[in-house]
């Protein structure tokens, strides 16, 4: 019972301030929601017995990246980018196919397995750790190149000219 | 509700409301945020399709973290190009980047 209500509270802090953070007009007002709809989804995470995805969340997501997106904003668009019309000429093609895809997937979903009955979570860091370092070491080491390409890429691109 | 289907069901509309951002939006940081919203909806599926269907392994999470870490990635170089765009175009809204329009 305390299960649902939770995850009901969740699904609310998830899907409103998302659908808010893609709506409202002011940029910087949709950062600061999308920094709550991520909040809500390391909740998710937590509930789904993922302990460290949970920490990983908060950290990269609604510690990093939305801090990031916050600077950005303020450095580029002036106020008045804030005020004008958000949306182009064909976002009633992008809500049809959004709508789309929620029914076809809730359809798909509808017919899958009902799965047995859930054992109960246990901390998984550890196995993770091993999975990691064991299982996927080349997969892993492979996404530390392409971060510090990332790196590498963001400082060029934003350096500006040199003279 | 709240089992499986549930978690489907969120990450199903948090996906709907990423690619409704990243369609219809004209300023280029809102698009930036619906497809983080994207990658969170695939999150929310692996960790919830790991828990109920294979509990005792953990490579759902493990792709999880993957798929964190390259939208780091995707989140710094995105914004630096923005940045770049705002400085030589001196705007953020994506019709008017229109340099190879003949």
């Amino acid at each position: 019972m305390i299960e649902k209500i939770v995850f009901g509270l969740l699904a609310f802090l998830v899907v409103v301030p998302a659908a808010l953070a893609v709506t409202l007009k002011n940029v910087f007002h949709c950062a600061l929601f999308l920094v709550l709809s991520l909040t809500g989804v390391a909740g998710l995470f937590a509930m789904l017995g993922a302990d460290f995805l949970f920490v990983a969340q908060l950290l990269v997501y609604a510690g990093g990246i939305t801090v990031l997106l916050l600077f950005v904003v303020l450095l580029s668009g002036s106020p008045k980018d804030w005020v004008v019309r958000q949306v182009n000429a064909q976002w009633i093609v992008g809500l049809l196919i959004s709508g789309m895809f929620v029914g076809l997937l809730a359809a798909v979903f509808k017919q899958m397995p009902v799965p047995a009955a859930l054992v109960p979570a246990v901390p998984t860091t550890a196995a993770l750790g091993l999975v990691l370092i064991r299982d996927w070491v080349l997969p892993f080491e492979a996404v530390s190149l392409v971060l510090l390409a990332a790196l590498v890429g963001a400082v060029h691109f934003s350096k500006g000219r040199s003279r | 509700m709240s089992g499986l289907f549930g978690y489907l069901l969120i990450g199903a509309i948090l996906l709907a409301l990423g690619i409704y951002g990243a369609l219809a939006r004209r300023n280029l940081l809102g698009v930036l945020i619906g497809i983080e919203l994207i990658f969170n909806a695939a999150n929310i599926n692996f960790v919830a399709l790991n828990r109920y269907l294979h509990p005792g392994q953990s490579l759902g999470q493990a792709a999880a973290i993957f798929v964190i870490a390259l939208a780091a990635a995707e989140a710094v170089v995105g914004l630096a190009l923005v940045l770049t765009i705002y400085r030589n175009f001196r705007t953020v809204l994506s019709e008017n980047l229109n340099l190879l329009k003949g």
